[in-house]
């Protein structure tokens, strides 16, 4: 498949072809919610940070500049954002409960792990299956990604090949 | 591909096909909520560029701009000059012994046509130590006498006197005249005027010093010696014992010579406020004083300015530099701590 990066906009001075945003919706959706579910690994939690997403994106539409980018990784960038802030609000959240319950730790229940493909998949780290997410599912280019997960192109690189092969290694001793 | 690259379709292909399988798509429920949104408000803005771009475009015109002004400044102030070329050489020349003290308004601006005086005036209704000098070039020794002459009898028309005279006419050696003249402060404009008319003016300047402050002090005390001396002659009418007498005598003999002092010394105040001093010098030198570098054509004039004012532009830039080299410092160290702190916590976030 190919690399979805190509900035498709033409140079005139400065005038610049923007898309719709309700065209990049229709286009980027589904892509944006595939990488949430792999980033956080639960999807009710992926559905409302596509909203959150998709949101954001309206409110700052006119910083898009498509010289810069693609809408993909446009929204790749604000929905990782988003999903930081759950991800610190939940650990604050934690930190209370763990507070007021007395060392009991809390399990947070992803739910990727009907089969052995999901059920692996949650054994990686967020930063494991968000890279997997980028390069293999939403099919961007090692730049690209880089640029998204704010890491060198060769760290990317890295860090989606341990993913693949741990990712593997789990599948086939599962299925063993 | 670069090196760094790898052919993950290639190489985990099977793992890719079931990764690609799984099924992520957004619910319609979130498809709605985003579709409600609608299409954002077109808004008529300048396209941002990247801060990069901004600086390379912002950079060259703030340098232009600052070009652009020192032109200007450089083409608007290289007019006056030739004013000032005549005010420049006004102290290198005067007479010997001239206290030269440009208390009040040194010069005024030479008046084409010379219809009225270029000389500052005395006010009238105040006593001031008006002191002139002037220096006028004439052409040759001949005219030198002549006008040196002319020079006494101008003073003596107006009422005054001279007080000096040095003149000296070597042959093959440029001549010179140096007058000291009184002449009474409600005619010195006129005469000033009428002086300027022996030769060509080369540099003129005035002092005017206020003597109403200390002619009121003077008078005080005056006033204050006579009134003791009044008292003390009264007292010395009536019935005192003797050491008290020769003691009152003795003061009374003190205060008389301070009333002697203070008297000469007003009656000298009011001698320097009713005659002004005029320091006249006549020469036949040609060039009797070294041009300013602010000569030169108007061009000259203007790049110099321009580059004056770009100097000047340039200290400025260099002193805000140091002066907010610290604050800048300690900005980019927080923005830098601040990058790290937030990457460091991204990591551990998806780490867990």
């Amino acid at each position: 498949m190919k690399a979805v990066n190509a900035v498709t906009t033409s140079w005139a001075g400065l005038s610049v072809d923007r898309p719709s945003f309700a065209s990049v919706v229709d286009a980027e959706l589904d892509a944006v919610h595939r990488y949430l579910v792999f980033l956080t690994g639960n999807r009710a939690v992926a559905e409302d940070l596509t909203g959150e997403t998709f949101e954001k994106a309206f409110r700052t539409w006119r910083r898009f500049d498509p010289r810069r980018g693609t809408a993909r990784a446009w929204l790749c960038r604000i929905a990782r954002s988003a999903a930081l802030d759950h991800f610190r609000s939940e650990e604050r959240r934690r930190r209370r409960e763990e507070r007021y319950a007395h060392g009991a730790p809390q399990v947070e229940e992803l739910e990727l792990g009907r089969s052995v493909l999901e059920a692996a998949l949650a054994q990686l780290s967020p930063a494991e299956r968000e890279v997997v997410a980028l390069r293999v599912l939403l099919d961007l280019d090692g730049p690209t990604a880089a640029r998204v997960l704010g890491i060198s192109a060769t760290a990317c690189s890295t860090r989606l090949s341990r993913a693949l092969k741990r990712l593997e290694e789990m599948m086939s001793d599962a299925r063993d | 591909m670069p090196a760094t690259e790898i052919d993950f379709e290639r190489e985990f292909e099977e793992l890719v096909r079931e990764l690609r399988a799984v099924p992520a798509a957004a619910p319609d429920s979130v498809r709605q909520r985003v579709r409600a949104l609608g299409e954002p408000a077109p808004r008529r803005s300048l396209p941002v560029l990247p801060w990069r771009r901004s600086l390379l475009v912002l950079a060259p015109a703030c340098a232009l701009a600052l070009v652009a002004a020192a032109v200007v400044h450089g083409v608007l102030n290289s007019g006056n000059n030739s004013t000032r070329a005549v005010v420049a050489g006004e102290a290198s020349s005067g007479s010997a012994g001239a206290k030269r003290d440009t208390h009040f308004g040194a010069l005024t601006t030479p008046v084409p046509g010379a219809l009225r005086s270029p000389f500052v005036p005395p006010d009238p209704g105040r006593h001031q130590d008006y002191q002139a000098w002037m220096t006028l070039r004439v052409k040759d020794l001949d005219a030198l006498t002549d006008q040196t002459n002319e020079a006494m009898r101008v003073a003596q028309s107006f009422g005054g006197y001279v007080v000096s005279l040095q003149q000296s006419t070597r042959s093959g050696q440029p001549g010179e005249a140096d007058l000291t003249l009184r002449i009474p402060v409600a005619r010195v404009e006129a005469a000033l005027v009428r002086l300027s008319d022996l030769g060509t003016v080369l540099a003129r300047q005035v002092s005017i010093v206020d003597l109403e402050q200390t002619l009121r002090q003077q008078r005080t005390r005056i006033l204050r010696l006579k009134l003791f001396i009044a008292r003390a002659t009264e007292q010395l009418k009536g019935n005192l014992p003797a050491d008290v007498r020769l003691r009152l005598q003795l003061q009374l003999q003190a205060v008389r010579q301070d009333l002697a002092a203070a008297t000469r010394s007003n009656k000298s105040t009011l001698n320097r406020a009713a005659l002004s001093t005029v320091s006249l010098t006549l020469t036949t030198q040609k060039t009797a004083t070294p041009v300013e570098k602010s000569g030169g054509g108007r061009f000259e004039r203007a790049a110099r300015d321009a580059g004056s004012f770009l100097a000047g532009a340039g200290a400025v830039i260099l002193f805000l530099l140091i002066v907010l080299s610290p604050v800048i410092v300690l900005v980019a160290a927080c923005v830098l701590g601040l990058r790290t702190y937030r990457r460091r916590e991204e990591r551990r976030l998806l780490a867990t």
